[in-house]
C-alpha cells in the first residue's frame, strides 16, 4: 500500500531564499549607513576606522555567540557585563598583586566566567527563579564583587599575551588579533548550533520545552550549560577589554548586556527563544558597532547615539514582525 | 486470536490509581496488551486516558499499582526509563519543535553522531537520509522538501513525523498514540488511519486513544473503556457494537461480569 503525500492544510513550501530573508533587513541597513557615510563623511571608510569598527564588533561577537544560544534556549543573560568585569579584575589582581603566572591568570579569568555562569544556571534551574530576574540580580552581585575587589583602583600594564589579545596585530600588522578571535568564536558558534546536541537542544528547549522533555532531553542541565558557555564568553570578553586599553577597572563593560542582546535580536534571533542564527548575530554586532562609530564620527552627542541604537532595534524587530505577518520566516541559517 | 495466546502479556498494568491532590484521576485500572495487537482506549473527556498513558511513559508516577512487561515487574520513574523499556508515545498535542526540520525532530534526543577530529558531532546527513526513508517506507509519507521546518508541514505530516520519532527507536515495543487524528481534517485522518494500519501486525503492541468510534472499530482488536477514572469494561472489537461501547462510555451500561481482560471473550 502506498500513501501519496498530498499537500493539504497549512503546508507551504519554504524556498531556500526564505531562510535568509531575515538577514536581509540588517544587511540593507549596513549598506544604507555605508551610503550615507560615503556622502557625508568619507573618513568613515579609512582602513583605520574600519579596523576600529570590527575590533569593537569582535568583542560583541564573542558575547553574541553565546547569547544567541542562551536566547535560543528561551533564556536571557543581563549579567554578562559584570561577569566580564569580575573576570578581568580577578585576572588583574592575580597578576598585579599575587604575581600569579599570566597564563594561570588567563585561565582564572575564564574560570571565574564559567563559575558565574554556573551560579546563574543553578539559580534558574534549581531555585526556579526566572532567567531575567536571576541575571538582573547577579548582575548587581558580580559588579559589586568586582568593585569590592578592585577597591577603586585602575590596574594597568599587563604582560603579554594580554595586550596582544586586546590590541595586537598579526600578518604584517594588518589583522588585529581581536578580529581573529571574533571570527574563530563565530565559527565555533556555527559549529555548536549546527553540529552539536547543545545547539540543537537549545532550539528544542526554546521552541517547545515540553516536547524537549518528552524526548528525554535534560532541559535543566542544558540550560546550565548555556549559562556556563555565556560565562566563559564573558570571561574572554573581559580579557579582550583589559588588553585593549592595557588597563582595567571594575566599572568596565557596563551596558554590554543590552548592547549584545540588541545585536542578537537585530540579527534575527527571536527574543522568546526557539529560533536563532549565528550569521545574523554577526550581522547584528557589525551593524551596531558601525552605527555607534558613525555617530561618533559625525560628532553626535553620546545621548543621540543611544537614541539611534534604540531606533535601530525597534526598526529591525518591526521588520521581522512584518516578514512574519507575510507568512514567511524560518531563520535557520545558523 | 491475539488476546488468547499463551504466555505472559507484553504489558500488564494492575490496580493503577493516580490522584492529583484531592482529584482521583485513576482508580484501580487494569490494562493488558499483547504483542501485535491494537488496544483502543476510549472514554469521555477527563476519564483518565491521557493520565494512564503518561504513567506508562514515566511522565507521572502512579499513586498505586504495578506494571509488568513479559511477566517481569518494571518501574518507570521517568521518561528515559520508559524509552529504555521500549515504550514510546505520540502525544495528543502534536509535540514537534517548529523550527527544527522533520529529520531533526525525528531524531530529537536520539541523534546519530559521527566522529570529526575525534569529537562526536551530529551526523545530519545520515539522520536526514534515514528519517526520509523511515517516513516513506514505514509510514508512506513523503515530505516535499525534507529540509523545511516542521512549522511548514501539514497536520498529517506533523503527526507522521511524531510517529517516526517513536519508531526511530528500533527497540520500541509499545507505541502509544494519543488521539492521532484529533487535529486532522477528513482526508488526513484517512491517511493517518492507513499509517496506523501499516504499523499493526508487527511484534509491536499498539495503544490508541481516540474519541472517534469509527476509527476505533476500524483498527482495534480490543476496546477498553474508562469512565471517571475507573475501568468501565473491556471488549473484543469483533464481539461488540458501537451501542455497547457508547453505553459503557456514558455509564448507561454497567459491566456486571468479571472484567474482560485477556482471554475472557466468550465466543468468537
Ligand atoms: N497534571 C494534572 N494535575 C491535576 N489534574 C490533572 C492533571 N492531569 C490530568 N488531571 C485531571 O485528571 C483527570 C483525567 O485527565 P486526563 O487528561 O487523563 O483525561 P483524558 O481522558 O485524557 O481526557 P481527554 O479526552 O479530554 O483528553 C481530569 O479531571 C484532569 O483534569
Ligand atoms: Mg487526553
Amino acid at each position: 500500500m502506498s500513501v501519496p503525500a498530498v499537500a493539504t492544510g497549512r503546508e507551504r513550501q519554504q524556498s531556500p531564499l526564505e531562510r535568509y530573508v531575515n538577514i536581509l533587513g540588517p544587511v540593507a541597513m549596513i549598506v544604507a549607513i555605508g551610503v550615507v557615510m560615503a556622502i557625508f563623511e568619507p573618513r568613515f571608510f579609512r582602513v583605520t576606522n574600519i579596523r576600529i569598527i570590527l575590533q569593537d564588533a569582535a568583542i560583541y561577537m564573542v558575547l553574541g555567540m553565546a547569547m544567541t544560544i542562551v536566547i535560543t534556549g528561551a533564556g536571557i543573560d543581563l549579567s554578562i557585563g559584570s561577569i566580564a568585569a569580575l573576570s578581568a579584575i580577578v585576572m588583574a589582581i592575580f597578576i598585579k598583586d599575587l604575581n600569579v603566572a599570566v597564563y594561570l591568570a588567563l585561565i582564572a579569568a575564564l574560570g571565574v566566567g564559567v563559575l558565574c555562569g554556573l551560579v546563574n544556571g543553578l539559580i534558574i534551574t534549581v531555585l526556579r527563579v526566572p532567567d531575567l530576574i536571576t541575571t538582573l540580580s547577579t548582575d548587581l552581585m558580580f559588579r559589586g564583587l568586582a568593585l569590592v575587589m578592585a577597591a577603586g583602583a585602575v590596574l594597568q600594564r599587563f604582560p603579554e599575551p594580554i595586550p596582544m589579545i586586546g590590541r595586537g596585530r598579526i600578518l604584517n600588522d594588518a589583522i588585529p588579533v581581536p578580529i581573529i578571535i571574533g571570527v574563530v568564536v563565530l565559527l565555533i558558534g556555527v559549529f555548536i548550533y549546527r553540529y552539536t546536541p547543545l545547539g540543537r537542544y537549545a532550539i528544542a528547549i526554546g521552541g517547545n520545552r515540553e516536547s524537549a522533555m518528552l524526548s528525554g532531553i535534560n532541559v535543566r542541565r542544558n540550560k546550565v550549560y548555556h549559562y556556563m558557555l555565556m560565562g566563559a564568553a564573558a570571561g574572554l570578553a573581559g580579557i579582550m577589554l583589559t588588553g585593549r586599553l592595557n588597563a582595567v577597572q571594575a566599572t568596565v563593560a557596563e551596558g554590554f548586556a543590552l548592547h549584545t542582546i540588541a545585536a542578537v535580536v537585530v540579527g534575527g534571533t527571536v527574543l522568546f527563544g526557539g529560533r536563532g542564527t549565528m550569521l545574523g548575530t554577526l550581522v547584528g554586532v557589525v551593524l551596531l558597532s558601525m552605527v555607534t562609530n558613525a555617530l561618533v564620527i559625525l560628532r553626535l552627542a553620546f545621548f543621540w547615539q543611544l537614541v539611534a541604537a534604540g531606533l535601530i532595534i525597534v526598526m529591525s524587530v518591526a521588520f521581522y514582525s512584518y516578514v512574519e505577518r507575510r507568512g514567511k520566516g524560518g531563520s535557520d541559517m545558523t | 486470536m491475539v488476546s488468547e495466546r499463551a504466555g505472559p502479556a507484553l504489558l500488564e498494568m494492575r490496580g493503577i490509581s493516580k490522584h492529583f491532590g484531592g482529584l482521583q484521576a485513576l482508580n484501580g485500572v487494569d490494562l493488558t496488551l499483547h504483542a501485535g495487537e491494537l488496544l483502543a482506549i476510549v472514554g469521555d473527556n477527563g476519564a483518565g486516558k491521557s493520565t494512564l498513558i503518561k504513567i506508562l511513559t514515566g511522565v507521572y508516577a502512579a499513586s498505586e499499582g504495578a506494571i509488568t512487561m513479559d511477566g517481569q515487574p518494571v518501574s518507570i520513574p521517568n521518561r528515559r526509563a520508559s524509552i529504555e523499556l521500549g515504550i514510546d508515545a505520540v502525544y495528543q498535542n502534536l509535540a514537534l519543535v517548529d523550527y527544527l526540520t522533520a529529520p531533526e525532530n525525528v531524531y530529537l534526543g536520539n541523534e546519530l553522531k559521527r566522529s570529526f577530529l575525534g569529537i562526536p558531532v551530529l551526523d545530519n546527513g545520515a539522520m536526514r537520509e534515514k528519517a526520509a526513508r523511515l517516513l516513506k517506507d514505514r509510514l508512506g509519507i513523503s515530505l516535499g522538501n525534507i529540509d523545511q521546518h516542521a512549522f511548514f508541514l501539514s497536520g498529517g505530516q506533523r503527526q507522521a513525523v511524531a510517529i517516526g520519532r517513536a519508531l526511530i527507536q528500533e527497540t520500541v515495543r509499545i507505541l502509544i498514540l494519543d488521539e492521532p487524528t484529533a487535529a486532522l481534517g477528513p482526508e488526513e485522518t484517512r491517511r493517518m488511519l492507513e499509517v496506523v494500519q501499516r504499523l499493526k501486525g508487527k511484534e509491536m503492541g499498539l495503544i490508541m486513544i481516540s474519541h472517534q468510534l469509527e476509527d476505533v472499530f476500524e483498527l482495534s482488536d480490543r476496546i477498553m473503556v474508562l469512565r471517571n477514572g475507573r475501568l468501565a469494561g473491556v471488549r473484543r472489537t469483533a464481539d461488540t457494537s458501537r451501542q455497547e461501547v457508547l453505553g459503557l462510555i456514558v455509564g448507561s451500561i454497567r459491566d456486571g461480569e468479571a472484567e474482560a481482560g485477556a482471554g475472557s471473550a466468550v465466543a468468537s
